[in-house]
C-alpha cells in the first residue's frame, strides 16, 4: 500500500513478460497442466486444463502467488461407464479410455502436474471402486489424487457448473443441481462461499426402458411412485403418461430439497447413504443445471422421449416445469454434462501461501489424514498440545503413528516470540510424529508457514524433515495431498479432499 | 479560570454592552451556568483510532448499501463515508485528523533510546544533528558522523557474511512495531542456513543511502537495513528492508532489493523477517541484488 523511502517506481517488472490474448501477465507466471477424470454412473468423461500461477504482488512486496486462469484446453468424448456386472467396473475398459483420450490429446502422464480422478454416483458403490481409482492415479500421472464421495462431487459439479461464480458475480445465492443417471448432487453457494451440499437418489437412468418395456427400475423410485398410488414393475409397458407422473414426483422431491416447498413424508429416505438435507439458510434465490439430464432441462427435446434408454428426458421436462423450481432464477450453467468432470480438472487445487518452509525430496505427498487443532483448543498452549496428545490415538490405527499432519488457524499467534512458543508446544504434543520416520508436516491458516517453520527446524536442531505451509484451511476428517514447488519453489499445489462434508 | 475571573470578564462585557448596574442577577445566572457547564463527567468517548474503515460505511439511504460495503472490506479506504452538505461527516473528518497526526507524530518523534537498548542494539548517528536538519538535508542522511564511523569499527564484527542495522528513516512509530518480530526473525531464518551475521546496530537519522557506506565500513558481502517508511494514512507503522550485495557508496539505486509493506496489517512482521532470510540466502548465491537480482 505505502511506498517506502526512495521506493523504486518499478513497473520493469509488471509490464515487462509475454503478454497474451491482451492480459497483463507478469514475469513470474507459470503454467501447469492438471487433468480431470470422472467414472459416474452413467457416463466416463476426462478433460485437461491449464491452470496459470501467477505472482500478483509487486516485485517489492511478499510474492502472492495465486491461480490467476483455469482453461480447459481438451475436451475427451463422452463414454459409457464400462461396468462387468452390476457389481464390478471394467477396469480394464477404463484404463483403455484413459490410454486412448492421453494419446488423442498428446498428452503423457509426465506432462500432467495436478489434477484428480473422481469416482461419482452410484459407481462409487461397485465392488473394486477404490481398485480402479488407484490404477488410474498412477496411471494420470505422480500428482494425480484419486477421490470419491458424494458431498465433494456435489462441490465439483457445482464450481464447474459456475454456481459459485455466478453467486458472486450476482452477489446472490445459488444452488447447483447435478442431474445425473443415479443421483441428484446438490451444492448451495451464497455470494461465493460454499454455504451446504446434499444428494438424493433422483437421476434420470433410475428407471431404464428397453423396447417399449420397463428394464430397470430403482427401489426407491417405485416406493414413491406406489406412496402416490402409481404402480410400476419391471417389465411392464414403459407407458409415457405414467412415467411422466413419476418424473413430475421426482421434480416435486427436488423443490422439497431446496426449501421451495414443505417436504412431505417420502422426502427424508430420498438422500443418498442416509445423508442429510440442506440447511434452511440461506434462502435459495437462483439455481443451474448440470449433469446428463441438464441439457433436457435447458433445452426442448422432442420426438423420441426414450432415445438413452431411460427417463433422462422426460425427467428434464418433468423439471422445467414444475411450478416451484419456477418461483427461482435459473441461470445458464458454464457446463452441464461436463460439470463434474471440470470441476475435479479445474477446481481440486489450490496453491499455498508464497512464504512457506518445506523439506523439498519429500514431496509430493498424498492422502495424509489432518489432525485439527480446533479454534477453542487454540485458546491457550496447553490446551493446544493436550488437543494434539488426545487426537492422536485416532491416527495410529495399528498402535502405531502414520503420517499426519497437524492443522490450525494460527491467527492469534503471530509476534516472533508467540511463534517460539507455538513452535515448543507443537513438538511437546507430536513428540510421537517426530520420534517416527515420517516429516512433521505442519498446515496452518494465518500467514506464518515460514517462520513457524523455521522455528521448529530450530528448536529440532535441524535433525527433522519438517513441512510448514500457510494459507490453507481445513477442517477436522480432511485429507491432504501436497505437491512439489512450482513458481520457483515459493509455492506448493494444495488438494485439500473434504470426504465427510455431510455427516 | 476560576469562578472570580470568570465573573469579572461577564461584568465587563455586560458594561461594556451599556448594560449597567441592574444586570448584576444575569452576572450570577451566566456565571453559575458557566461553571456547570465545566463539570467533568466519568467515562471515555470512544477511541477513533480504533474504528476499522473497512467496515465502516455511512452513507445514508443506499441504493446498493451491500454491495458497496462487501466491496470497500476488500482494502482500507476512505470511500463510503457519507457527506454533510458538501463536507465530510464529523467522524470521518475526526478519523482522518487523527491518522494524519499519526503520520505526523512518526515522522518528527524519535525512537525512544530505552527501548533501541532492549533490543541489543548501540546507537550510532548520521550527520544530522537533529531532526529539522535531517528532513531538509537527505544528503546528510546518507553519511555517518565520524563518531558513527569509528563506534562501529569498534564494535561490530569485521568483514561478517551479512550486516543487518536498524534505522528509524521516516517513521519512528515503525521501528517499535515491527523490530521485535521481524529482526529475531531474520536471526532464527540465517541462523537456519548457518549464515554468518555481524552485529547489529541502530542508526538515528538515517536515509536508506547510509547503508552503503556502512557496507563499506563492516566490509559485509550483504548488507540489509530495516527502516521506517513514510508513513501515509492508513498506517505509520509500516517498514521496508533494503537489501544490497556488496553495497558500495554511489552505487545505483538499482541495486537494492527491498521487501516493503511490512507491518501487521501488511506482510507480519515474523513472517516478513523469515522471508527476508531467504532473500539474503539467494543473494549470497547468486552474488547479486536489485535488479540483477531475479527472485
Amino acid at each position: 500500500m505505502h511506498r517506502g523511502e526512495n521506493a523504486p517506481v518499478d513497473s520493469g517488472c509488471l509490464f515487462s513478460g509475454p503478454i497474451t490474448k491482451g492480459k497483463r501477465v507478469n514475469a513470474l507466471h507459470e503454467v501447469i497442466l492438471s487433468v480431470g477424470i470422472d467414472i459416474g454412473t452413467s457416463t466416463t468423461q476426462l478433460i485437461f486444463s491449464r491452470l496459470t500461477i501467477e505472482n500478483r504482488a509487486s516485485s517489492y512486496t511478499v510474492p502472492r502467488i495465486q491461480i490467476v486462469d483455469k482453461e480447459v484446453i481438451y475436451r475427451s468424448l463422452i463414454y459409457f461407464t464400462p461396468l462387468k456386472s452390476n457389481t464390478e467396473i471394467d477396469a480394464e475398459a477404463v484404463k483403455k479410455i484413459v490410454r486412448d483420450e492421453y494419446q488423442a490429446a498428446g498428452m503423457t502422464p509426465e506432462d500432467v502436474r495436478t489434477g484428480a480422478v473422481i469416482i461419482t454416483g452410484e459407481t462409487a458403490r461397485k465392488e473394486n471402486a477404490n481398485e480402479v481409482l488407484e490404477a488410474l492415479s498412477d496411471l494420470a500421472g505422480d500428482f494425480v489424487v484419486a477421490t470419491a464421495g458424494p458431498d465433494l462431487e456435489s462441490v465439483l459439479s457445482a464450481r464447474g457448473a459456475g454456481a459459485d461464480k455466478l453467486s458472486h458475480d450476482h452477489r446472490t445465492t445459488v444452488a447447483n443441481l447435478d442431474v445425473g443417471g443415479g443421483t441428484t448432487n446438490i451444492a448451495v453457494y451464497e455470494k461465493g462461499t460454499l454455504r451446504g451440499v446434499c444428494c438424493l437418489d433422483i437421476g434420470g437412468r433410475l428407471i431404464k426402458v428397453d423396447k417399449g418395456r420397463v428394464t430397470y427400475l430403482f427401489p426407491k423410485i417405485q416406493a414413491l411412485a406406489k406412496s402416490h398410488g402409481i404402480d410400476l414393475k419391471v417389465g411392464d409397458p414403459a407407458e409415457e403418461q405414467k412415467l411422466r407422473q413419476i418424473c413430475a414426483l421426482m421434480a416435486d422431491q427436488l423443490a422439497q430439497s431446496l426449501h421451495l416447498k414443505k417436504m412431505d413424508g417420502d422426502h427424508m429416505g430420498l438422500y443418498t447413504n442416509d445423508g442429510k438435507p440442506l440447511p434452511s439458510e440461506p434462502e435459495i434465490r437462483a439455481i443451474t443445471f448440470s449433469g446428463g439430464v441438464a441439457d433436457c432441462v435447458y433445452q426442448q427435446m422432442e420426438d423420441d422421449y426414450f432415445r438413452y434408454g431411460d427417463i433422462g428426458v422426460l425427467l428434464g421436462q418433468a423439471i422445467r416445469s414444475n411450478p416451484d423450481l419456477q418461483t427461482v432464477q435459473l441461470f445458464q450453467a458454464a457446463e452441464t454434462i461436463r460439470a463434474t468432470v471440470v470441476g475435479a480438472g479445474t477446481h481440486t487445487t489450490e496453491v499455498s501461501g508464497s512464504t512457506i518452509h518445506i523439506t523439498e525430496d519429500r514431496l509430493p505427498i498424498k492422502n495424509i489424514p489432518i489432525l485439527k487443532v480446533s479454534e477453542e483448543d487454540e485458546a491457550s498452549l496447553e490446551t493446544f498440545r493436550t488437543s494434539i496428545t488426545s487426537q492422536m490415538p485416532l491416527y495410529k490405527p495399528e498402535g502405531k503413528v502414520e503420517q499426519i499432519a497437524i492443522a490450525f488457524n494460527g491467527g492469534t499467534r503471530t509476534s516472533f516470540a508467540e511463534v517460539q512458543d507455538l513452535a515448543a508446544a507443537i513438538i511437546d504434543g507430536a513428540k510421537e510424529v517426530i520420534e517416527s520416520s515420517y516429516p512433521l508436516i505442519l498446515v496452518v491458516e494465518a500467514d506464518i508457514g515460514k517462520v513457524l517453520g523455521n522455528a521448529v527446524n530450530v528448536l529440532l536442531d535441524y535433525k527433522k524433515d519438517v513441512i510448514c505451509i500457510d494459507g490453507i484451511k481445513t477442517l477436522s476428517g480432511d485429507y491432504v495431498d501436497i505437491g512439489e514447488p512450482v513458481a520457483e519453489g515459493h509455492v506448493v499445489p494444495v488438494v485439500i479432499k473434504t470426504l465427510i462434508f455431510n455427516s | 479560570m476560576d469562578e472570580k475571573d470568570l465573573r469579572t470578564i461577564i461584568e465587563q462585557v455586560l458594561s461594556e454592552m451599556n448594560v449597567g448596574g441592574a444586570a448584576a442577577p444575569a452576572v450570577e445566572a451566566a456565571c453559575a451556568k458557566a461553571c456547570e457547564a465545566s463539570n467533568i463527567e466519568d467515562g471515555c468517548i470512544p477511541d477513533i483510532t480504533e474504528v476499522d474503515i473497512r467496515t465502516q460505511y455511512l452513507v445514508e439511504n443506499p441504493e446498493h448499501g451491500e454491495e458497496y460495503a462487501e466491496l470497500k472490506f476488500n482494502a482500507p479506504c476512505r470511500l463510503g463515508i457519507g457527506k454533510a452538505g458538501a463536507r465530510y461527516k464529523t467522524l470521518p473528518q475526526l478519523e482522518f485528523r487523527a491518522a494524519h497526526s499519526a503520520a505526523q507524530d512518526a515522522v518528527f518523534n524519535d525512537v525512544d533510546e530505552d527501548f533501541v537498548k532492549s533490543q541489543n542494539l548501540f546507537i550510532v548517528q548520521t550527520q544530522c544533528d537533529c531532526k529539522d536538519t535531517y528532513l531538509t538535508r537527505p544528503d546528510l542522511g546518507r553519511k555517518l558522523s565520524p563518531e558513527a564511523v569509528a563506534t562501529i569499527k569498534e564494535k561490530c564484527k569485521k568483514n561478517p557474511t551479512v550486516q543487518i542495522y536498524v534505522s528509524d528513516g521516516l517513521s519512528s512509530a515503525s521501528v517499535a512495531a515491527n523490530i521485535p518480530d521481524l529482526l529475531p526473525a531474520i536471526l532464527q531464518g540465517l541462523q537456519n542456513y548457518k549464515i554468518d551475521v555481524g552485529t547489529p546496530f541502530f542508526v538515528k537519522y538515517g536515509r536508506v543511502g547510509v547503508m552503503d557506506e556502512i557496507s563499506e565500513v563492516t566490509g559485509a558481502d550483504v548488507t540489509c537495513t530495516l527502516i521506517g517508511e513514510r508513513p501515509g494514512l492508513i498506517t505509520a507503522e509500516s517498514m521496508s528492508a533494503y537489501i544490497a550485495y556488496k553495497a558500495t557508496v554511489g552505487m545505483p539505486e538499482a541495486r537494492r532489493t527491498v521487501v516493503s509493506n511490512i507491518h501487521k496489517a501488511g506482510t507480519i512482521p515474523a513472517e516478513a523477517g523469515a522471508h527476508i532470510a531467504d532473500i539474503i540466502k539467494i543473494m549470497l548465491e547468486k552474488k547479486a541484488s536489485g535488479t540483477d537480482l531475479k527472485l
